[in-house]
């Protein structure tokens, strides 16, 4: 499997007007969201104890049926959210804490070598394929969970790098940042203060995609055989491993998917309305 | 222009050279070798030498890259580890299909995507507009080879329309119906993400003042639409496509459900294998089409949107 | 050895993992088709998986299951496995030892090569030696390992007589060896092969597709179809998929979750062979914790094999006794079943002092049932106080990692002669000793075994040989696989067979009505 093109495709950085917010829509984002993050927040709580193995893909076995190797799906529904929620979220909060002040540095600087020794060897992993990127690394590091965070931050890290720099660069040009240089505001000061902020509403538009972009890249690490031992319960692995049944008993494909779907959906209808939001009060201020 | 993508060409040699390096240097750091992968499961230590020595890999690693370079400015590939056919031969043998199969989707990507971005932000807002904006951000969602196993079942399986992958096709072109279901997978994200990333574009560019004092000079609204707003819309789009064509030359998934033999499939052979020169080539390849199609996206970025900033 | 598919493409999972609804109504009902006579013509389509750009079709360096039944079709051996491992004569029409074992006399059938040159002792001594080449690792190498070929001689034509290094009472196992294809003398090139096979070379693209012809002139008669055709899958469900769009007629390696969901389809029938696959556990015995004997004998007490059976080979398949052939010849089928028992694992374990003994039990995806067999035994050792960690490995160099690393790990193994698996795996010097059995006392009984002539005395040297395993041994068998193929209604004459045996991949027998 291969990297999804990058979730940048879906929101440029360049936020444009979504759809306008109504009710009903916002009511819909916080149930397609809280419905996966309760299950995997509290589905741990509530689990319980394995019950016996039956046999794999049995439709009776449980309400769900049963998985690839015979455990019972509802219960691996519950156990399997967190760590996929967390790996991804880990991996996109890395790739910005990495990449976010890089391309920072490489917008705020007058010097053109410094922006181009900081984001040269980014595009040189930008053409390395992404394919070859996780098969290699998959093959090379321990099979962790902290792998998959790592691959996948990697991954991320060039497109993170470009964003914020592009954002960044549009702000630092305005008339105002310099006019801040001119009054020998300290450049951090500039940076943190006034550029930062405004690239906030870059990386908010960018953020939801790119935590949809970092579920699927896990998933397709799983097809790799990156982090997962046979004993993982994780939705993206579930996807995955439980495909060979889907036409004995679909659950243990479809429940996780949709809620994978459900959550993806969800977050992007918020960020959305979020940025909305940050929009309409931009323009009557 | 003209300087702008001198550099830019320089460039690309140098990225492509570093990409070569660092696939070197990670396989190298990959467990085991084409001997032992060779071995299975029968790994005894003596054949594993014995074959190891068959293939050169008892040389130093220095000499080996050095080597291989070296036969890079010969345009020599050097030979597969396992089955000794010429590199040059296995690329061309998997390029062929991949290359048709990505040829066709993103002449078939480009004005579909920007069709529906477009439609969606004409309609922004509308009712269209939320039809497209949902089914793309949920069939973004899907993973495809669920949506490959759909498909199957039910265009191939149930209807029988189609055939159900393209097992001993020995030419794609030569039976297009095996090409449609791998086409509609393969196109599903990337038309939901570029569709979206024209409609931002395209919403930006109607609401700026640019397009607004084109309309107040009096231009058709047809006119400000198609040829102002929406190449300044598909410059973001174009510089994007890049990362399109990355997934359409890697794409596993497709390639391994619809028994397409490709430069994806053969890359994950060559990796379990271990058979650096064809991994080399193969990283080669890949290298040089996204530094290509970067560099494309990027002129025609600039030449659409002067004003972008495109990072050189 | 016969090979595992070595991980290629993609999920390997897909063999074991359903329900243990019984196959056997369709699995063995295609061998004849209802008495009508066999037609002939046509093209089949074999769907397999395969290597991509790395196969070769060089009959000595067989390693996938493709390259075999590739081999199968162009090349003959001098004899083949039956289905329970007795050695069927094929190019060799007998073989007769001498006095002590050290030489033995092939006499040739005849029969021609695809170009119509006769097969002759020479082309087999120019085989072999190509096989046993010190510098190349032909697969049928240590197979061939006792043949003495620098004074191996042909008497006439049609007459070769084998030295031996030492005397070799089951000669006949290495003449029916993994690999061990006979090609015309001189031959260095395969880019069109010529064998004495059932079929001739008509075209090859490696990963793609291979095509042969009936050979009119085959010795046991020419095949009923005209034209095999052998295609790349490396998926199980594409395979399956091409099977029921009518793109290929056979499709190689079926899941037991997918012989499940076909189940009942009119469109095709599934074929499955007991005893294929042996599906154990390897524990290392030169190193702690399972140096000391009651650790291994908890193992085998805490083992429940009919779960094993039942999740992981989805209860296609049969448990084991911790020895490996089960149903071949010379298996020790009288030694008594093996149940679990909670109590005297526990009790063992005590005694032992490794209690919350901590256990890493190394797996990868490298075969079908593999990451399963690893995550279920693992909650047995755990119910049994065993404190179990599962290690997922990378399946590329799994089998050379675990030769010598960790202690304990998921093992398989192919169908082969029992002999075969004993000079391969059990003796001090084996090649590919994982368990690190090494015995001089067993060593010595199976050097008397094989020189011994008597078949009657061999058999209980082998059963004296299997109870020392069954009760002191390092491997952990808990089951054995099926291996189901799935083909066309139109097909007839594929018959049940362990893969890498005689009549798996068969295609000259086959026909389609």
């Amino acid at each position: 499997m291969n990297a999804p093109p990058s979730p940048s495709h879906l929101s440029s950085g360049q936020a444009a007007r979504p759809p306008r917010p109504g009710p009903v829509r916002d009511v819909v984002a916080v149930v397609l969201v809280a419905v996966p993050l309760g299950l995997a927040l509290l589905g741990p709580l509530v689990a319980g104890a394995a019950p016996e193995r039956t046999q794999p893909f049995l439709p009776d076995a449980g309400w769900l049926g049963s998985d690839f190797v015979g455990r019972d799906v509802w219960r691996q529904v519950l156990l399997g959210g967190w760590s996929i929620i967390a790996t991804a979220l880990c991996a996109t909060v890395l790739a910005y804490l990495v990449g976010a002040p890089i391309g920072l540095a490489a917008a705020m600087t007058r010097r053109r070598w410094v922006d181009e020794a900081l984001l040269r060897p980014l595009d040189i992993l930008l053409a390395l394929p992404s394919l070859l990127l996780m098969l290699l690394l998959a093959s090379i590091a321990p099979p962790t969970a902290w792998t998959v965070v790592g691959i996948v931050a990697l991954i991320n890290l060039p497109d993170v790098a470009r964003i914020v720099r592009a954002g960044a660069l549009e702000v630092a040009r305005r008339t105002s940042v310099e006019a801040m240089w001119l009054q020998g505001e300290s450049r951090v000061a500039i940076a943190v203060v006034f550029i930062g902020r405004a690239v906030l509403r870059t990386l908010a538009a960018d953020a939801g995609v790119r935590v949809v972009g970092a579920f699927y890249l896990v998933a397709a690490a799983s097809f790799l055989g990156v982090g997962t031992g046979p004993d993982t319960s994780d939705w993206a692995v579930m996807v995955d491993v439980n495909r060979d049944g889907i036409f004995l008993t679909p659950w243990g494909v479809l429940v996780p998917a949709m809620l994978l779907v459900a959550l993806s959906m969800g977050l992007n209808l918020l960020f959305d309305r979020l940025l909305s939001r940050r929009r309409h009060e931009e323009h009557t201020l | 222009m003209w300087r702008y993508a001198a550099r830019r060409v320089g460039f690309g040699g140098i990225q492509i050279l570093a990409v070569a390096l660092l696939a070197f240097a990670l396989v190298e750091a990959l467990p085991g070798d084409a001997a032992v992968a060779l071995a299975a499961d029968d790994p005894d230590p003596r054949t594993i030498a014995r074959i190891r020595e068959r293939m050169g890999l008892d040389q130093p690693v220095t000499v080996r890259f050095w080597e291989w370079l070296t036969g890079l400015f010969r345009a020599d590939l050097g030979t597969s580890l396992v089955s000794g056919r010429p590199v040059t031969d296995i690329l061309a043998a998997a390029l062929a299909p991949t290359l048709t199969l990505a040829a066709i989707a993103l002449a078939l990507l480009l004005p579909l995507a920007v069709g529906l971005g477009v439609l969606a932000a004409l309609r922004e807002g509308g009712a269209v507009d939320r039809a497209i904006t949902s089914a793309s951000v949920s069939l973004y969602s899907v993973p495809e080879f669920a949506l490959a196993i759909v498909l199957v079942a039910v265009f191939a399986l149930q209807l029988g329309w189609l055939p159900p992958t393209a097992v001993g096709v020995s030419s794609l072109l030569a039976q297009p119906a095996v090409l449609v279901l791998p086409l509609v997978v393969l196109l599903a994200r990337p038309i939901c993400s570029i569709s979206r990333l024209v409609r931002a574009g395209m919403i930006e560019a109607l609401g700026s003042d640019y397009v607004e004092h084109a309309h107040r000079l009096g231009l058709s609204g047809r006119r400000v639409r198609y040829a102002h707003a929406l190449p300044n819309a598909l410059a973001p789009a174009a510089a994007q496509i890049s990362r399109t064509t990355d997934w359409l030359l890697g794409g596993v998934v497709v390639e391994a459900v619809f028994v397409i033999p490709g430069l994806g499939t053969e890359l994950v052979n060559a990796v379990a294998a271990r058979d650096i020169p064809v991994i080399q080539g193969l990283a080669l390849l890949f290298a040089m089409t996204t530094v290509a199609v970067n560099l494309a996206a990027d002129l025609v970025a600039f030449r659409l949107a002067p004003r972008t900033e495109v990072v050189a | 050895m016969p090979p595992t598919p070595r991980p290629v493409g993609l999920s390997r999972r897909g063999f074991l993992g359903a329900t243990a609804v019984t196959l056997a109504a369709t699995a063995c009902a295609p061998s004849t088709g209802g008495g009508s006579a066999p037609s002939t013509g046509g093209r089949l389509r074999a769907a397999f998986a395969g290597g991509g750009a790395q196969e070769v079709l060089d009959p000595h360096q067989v390693s996938l299951f493709v390259d075999a039944a590739r081999a199968k079709a162009l090349y003959d051996k001098l004899a083949d496995q039956g289905s329970d491992m007795a050695v069927v004569p094929r190019l060799a029409e007998s073989w007769e030892p001498g006095p002590d074992l050290t030489t033995w006399r092939v006499r040739l059938r005849e029969a021609t090569f695809h170009d119509g040159s006769p097969v002759r002792a020479a082309d087999v001594l120019y085989s072999y030696a190509r096989i046993l080449d010190p510098e190349q690792g032909h697969r049928a190498k240590s197979d061939l390992a006792p043949i003495d070929i620098e004074a191996s001689h042909a008497v006439d034509e049609r007459t070769i007589e084998f030295v031996l290094h030492h005397p070799f009472a089951e000669f006949s196992n290495i003449l029916a060896a993994f690999g061990a294809y006979i090609v015309p003398e001189g031959a260095t090139q395969f880019d069109t092969p010529v064998g004495s096979g059932p079929f001739s070379f008509v075209s090859f693209e490696p990963g793609r597709n291979f095509v042969v012809r009936r050979f009119d002139d085959y010795w046991e008669g020419a095949p009923r179809l005209d034209e095999l055709e052998i295609v790349v899958s490396n998926e199980e469900s594409a395979r399956i998929n091409a099977l029921l769009g009518g793109q290929v007629d056979y499709a190689h390696d079926i899941s037991a979750t997918t012989a499940r969901a076909q189940q009942g389809e009119d469109s095709v029938n599934l074929v499955s062979s007991p005893n294929s696959n042996m599906m154990g556990f390897a524990m290392k015995l030169d190193r702690p914790p399972f140096d000391d004997l009651r650790v291994r004998q908890a193992m085998f007490a805490l083992c429940d094999r009919r779960e094993l059976v039942d999740t992981v080979l989805s209860g296609e398949g049969s448990v084991g006794n911790d020895l490996f052939g089960k149903g071949f010849k010379y298996y020790a089928a009288d030694i008594a079943q093996r149940e679990r028992d909670l109590d005297t694992a526990r009790r063992l374990l005590r005694e032992a002092g490794a209690e919350n003994l901590p256990v890493t039990l190394e797996t990868a995806d490298v075969a079908a049932g593999f990451p399963e067999a690893a995550s279920v035994f693992a909650d047995q050792m755990r119910a049994a106080g065993i404190d179990a960690t599962v290690n997922q490995r990378n399946p590329d160099t799994y089998w050379a990692d675990t030769l010598d690393g960790g202690h304990l790990s998921v093992n398989r193994s192919g169908a082969m002669p029992i002999g075969s698996h004993i000079s391969q795996r059990l003796l001090s010097d084996s090649p590919t000793n994982v368990t690190k059995w090494q015995r001089e006392e067993f060593d010595a009984l199976y050097t008397k075994l094989q020189s011994t002539a008597d078949e009657t005395e061999r058999a209980g040297y082998y059963e004296r040989m299997q109870r020392q395993l069954h009760e002191e041994g390092g491997y952990l068998i808990w089951g054995f696989a099926n291996w189901i193929v799935a083909t066309g209604a139109q097909v007839r004459g594929v018959e049940q067979a362990p893969a890498n045996t005689l009549d798996w991949a068969r295609f000259d027998k086959v026909w389609l009505e």
